[in-house]
């Protein structure tokens, strides 16, 4: 018997008293305000992303119009690209074990669930490390000139989204050792997913713009 | 009993409502209970608190450049500290009071006009107006350590950019607040094009400006990188990265709520309604949607064609908005009330400065940067945001504080504001056709008419300054009076308002509404005609 026939059903007497039983009631309405919610911090750091590239796009075209190199040739020649396709690589690799843990919720799958998690944040906190790497290999001064300041404030607001995402991901991971979530109840687990996949996005779309754009995979 | 039934009621105290609590949901009393609130209302009259202290300073703060501006030999500023104040002036007046103060306003009434019994995240709400509380402070910190641009401070300077991420970051989180409220904890029945206009406008307003912030703070980000590594501010170019987000064509957006709080209030007090609810819809979504600006911070923009064309077409909506409201005018009876009077200076004030935009962006006239940038900013956002706020505090202050707010006091703030703003501004506008005097380079003509013009309008930044502190005096009075009183709330329906949020007491019990809201069956859920309707309906399915 489905859920909405249930609902319809006119009420029934119960055979040992006689008593008229109703129906249960139909289930509220779905609100889907962490989703909603998710979606619009999406869509401001969508914005963020757009106005730090405007200004790295626009630093650039007034660099080579004054005929000045874009990067400085000392930074391209210790540009780590390999060290940089394997970071943002690994990024897109956890965005899949991202989806991996809201798939074991549906399949309630917990344990699946709980090492999809983990992975996910090992694979966050590689990113950062190689990330960390990078800069240290690239030796770069912020403010020594244009290419370095809008690179770094790409990278830094970048790595402050990827941190908020972790603390997001730590949070559905400990409600779910404790026993939250089930597959009706997976919102918050979805839009922290969601979440994550934004940010992989975001430093997807950084990485084309900056690094393999200037110094290839 | 159904809202429409509540709603005739009266509040018998300021606590209606709690007595149902228990004392593990109550929240904790004193100033423990303000600092820990997850209440939208309390948020919202913090909000509301704070941006109207922050008004004060702004205010004395552009009666200070006022002074300096009419040569009087009273002088105090120097030029590197008048551009200091000249620019904590505007951020404070901007990003201090009017978004904030809209933000409060969102905060408290929008989940009333959607019927719903709380905000969406509400500790996320809370969060953010700490968070604008403190970064509010910490700008006005940097700027008294000599921070800011042109400030010769590093350390204060950093903060001055650190505190203004801080106040953004802010604002988009009390945004995700407020928009996911609006869009998921509606009552039944009310779609999008049932919601009250003021919600409306805050959807647009809210959501565009929620799309813009991020790129202010995208600017502030690499302005800090810049100057915390150099210890370069970059000059008035790198000052232009954060003020266009109060310049043509973002002051619009920023005016959005106040066309909104007008076409709230207009219909209810000349006792009409609008012909099509869609059509006042459509007049706020077209200023919204012209005023957004995140495509306009860099310097070259003011040259575009979209640039002239967005400044341009922006009058239409003012003029649309003017026309709407008209109407319902002269379909309703015009009384003289306090907030009446507020709304529709306000929709005068926002034509004239559509106007004087759509003059600014002509490119031969070479107006950027002259007086004439400044009265265009202080029609709209002066004259219009900061009219159509009062007239929101005078409209709502039943609701929000249970307090009725004095008709003299309410008429002399009208008046003050109104014609203290026209002074302010007008005089600027031929200030800025014939002369070059760069504001906040502190410099100034002192040939004879432009001498008197600088006269005239620091003459009319004091009338709006009175005007601020008539808004505060009787603000502060009437809550006094009310203490004194034993805390009697207000009627909770003293206008005959047609929304939701005028179905609950006066101001709303915990959870805002006793029962359960009605489905809703239009945009006036209130209005007279609806109740009838719902009546008729109700006898003709009981017959049957």
């Amino acid at each position: 018997m489905t859920a909405t026939a249930t609902a319809t059903e006119a009420p029934t007497p119960t055979p040992d008293t006689g008593a008229v039983a109703l129906p249960p009631a139909p289930e509220p309405r779905r609100r889907n305000v962490m989703l909603v919610g998710t979606l619009l911090v999406i869509a401001a750091g969508t914005m963020l992303t757009g106005g730090l590239l405007a200004a790295y796009f626009s630093a650039r075209e007034i660099t080579q119009a004054a005929g000045e190199a874009w990067p400085a040739e000392e930074i391209l020649m210790v540009m780590p690209n390999a060290t940089l396709f394997v970071a943002y690589l690994t990024l897109l690799m956890s965005s899949v074990t991202a989806q991996w843990a809201v798939s074991a919720l549906s399949a309630r799958d917990r344990r699946t669930m709980y090492v999809a998690v983990g992975l996910t944040l090992v694979l966050g906190l590689a990113f950062v490390n190689a990330l960390s790497f990078s800069w240290a290999q690239l030796g770069m001064v912020a403010g020594a000139d244009p290419f370095s300041t809008t690179v770094y404030a790409l990278t830094v607001s970048h790595l402050l989204v990827v941190v908020a995402a972790h603390v997001a991901l730590l949070v559905v991971g400990f409600r779910a050792l404790g026993g939250q979530f089930s597959p009706r109840n997976r919102e918050m687990v979805v839009s922290v997913a969601a979440f994550w996949h934004f940010t992989v996005a975001m430093g997807l779309v950084i990485w084309f713009s900056v690094w393999f754009l200037e110094g290839g995979p | 009993m159904t809202t429409a039934e509540t709603a005739s009621e009266t509040s018998s105290s300021v606590g209606a409502g709690t007595e149902h609590e228990t004392d593990a949901s109550r929240p904790p009393a004193g100033l423990a209970g303000w600092f820990t609130t997850e209440d939208h209302k309390r948020i919202g009259r913090l909000y509301l608190g704070t941006a109207l202290a922050f008004l004060v300073v702004g205010g004395v703060l552009g009666a200070v450049l006022g002074v300096e501006r009419i040569n009087s030999g009273l002088q105090v500023l120097t030029d590197d500290t008048f551009g200091q104040v000249y620019t904590l002036h505007g951020e404070v007046a901007v990003l201090l009071f009017l978004v904030p103060f809209f933000l409060g306003l969102a905060t408290y009434l929008v989940p009333l006009q959607v019927g719903s019994p709380d905000i969406a995240f509400p500790r996320g709400s809370a969060t953010a107006y700490w968070a604008y509380l403190v970064g509010g402070a910490t700008l006005l910190a940097a700027y008294v350590a000599n921070g800011g641009p042109g400030g010769g401070s590093q350390v204060g300077t950093d903060l001055y950019l650190l505190s203004l991420a801080l106040v953004t970051v802010a604002f988009c989180v009390a945004l995700v607040s407020i928009l996911t409220t609006i869009l998921t904890l509606r009552a039944p029945g009310m779609t999008l094009a049932r919601t009250p206009l003021f919600t409306w406008s805050v959807l647009v307003g809210g959501g565009l400006t929620l799309l813009a912030s991020p790129v202010l703070l995208a600017q502030l980000v690499e302005l800090f990188i810049h100057h915390h590594f150099t210890g370069d501010f970059g000059g008035q170019e790198s000052y232009a990265r954060i003020s266009w987000f109060w310049a043509v064509p973002q002051v619009y957006l920023l005016a959005v709520p106040a066309a909104g709080i007008a076409a709230e209030i207009v219909p209810v007090l000349t006792g009409s309604r609008l012909r099509d609810h869609r059509s006042g819809m459509a007049v706020i979504a077209a200023l919204g949607i012209l005023g957004f600006g995140a495509w306009s911070p860099p310097a070259a923009a003011s040259a575009d064609f979209l640039y002239v064309v967005v400044g341009l077409a922006a009058v239409l909506p003012a003029l649309a908005l003017v026309g709407v409201l008209g109407d319902t005018v002269r379909r309703g009876r015009f009384v003289r009330k306090a907030p009446l009077l507020l709304a529709l200076g306000a929709v005068v004030h926002l034509v004239l400065g559509a106007l004087a935009g759509a003059v600014q962006v002509v490119p031969g006239l070479q107006l950027r940067g002259t007086a004439w940038e400044a009265a265009q900013i202080h029609y709209t956002l002066y004259g219009a945001a900061t009219l159509a706020a009062f007239a929101a505090l005078w409209y709502w202050a039943p609701k929000i504080w249970g307090i009725d707010l004095g008709e003299v006091a309410g008429t002399a703030a009208f008046a003050l504001t109104f014609w203290g703003a026209i002074l302010l501004a007008a005089p600027d506008l031929v200030t800025g056709l014939v002369s070059e005097q760069r504001l906040q380079a502190g410099q100034f003509d002192d040939t004879g008419l432009v001498t008197v013009l600088n006269g005239a309008s620091a003459v009319g930044g004091a009338l709006a300054v009175l005007g601020v502190l008539v808004v505060v005096a009787e603000l502060l009075r009437r809550a006094r009076g009310r203490s004194a009183a034993g805390a009697a709330g207000a009627a909770a329906n003293p206008w005959g308002g047609h929304t939701l949020e005028w179905a609950t007491t006066s101001p709303p019990p915990s959870g805002n509404f006793a029962e359960p809201v009605a489905p809703v069956t239009s945009a006036t859920p209130l209005a007279a005609e609806d109740a009838e309707d719902a009546e008729t309906a109700d006898r003709e399915e009981v017959k049957r």
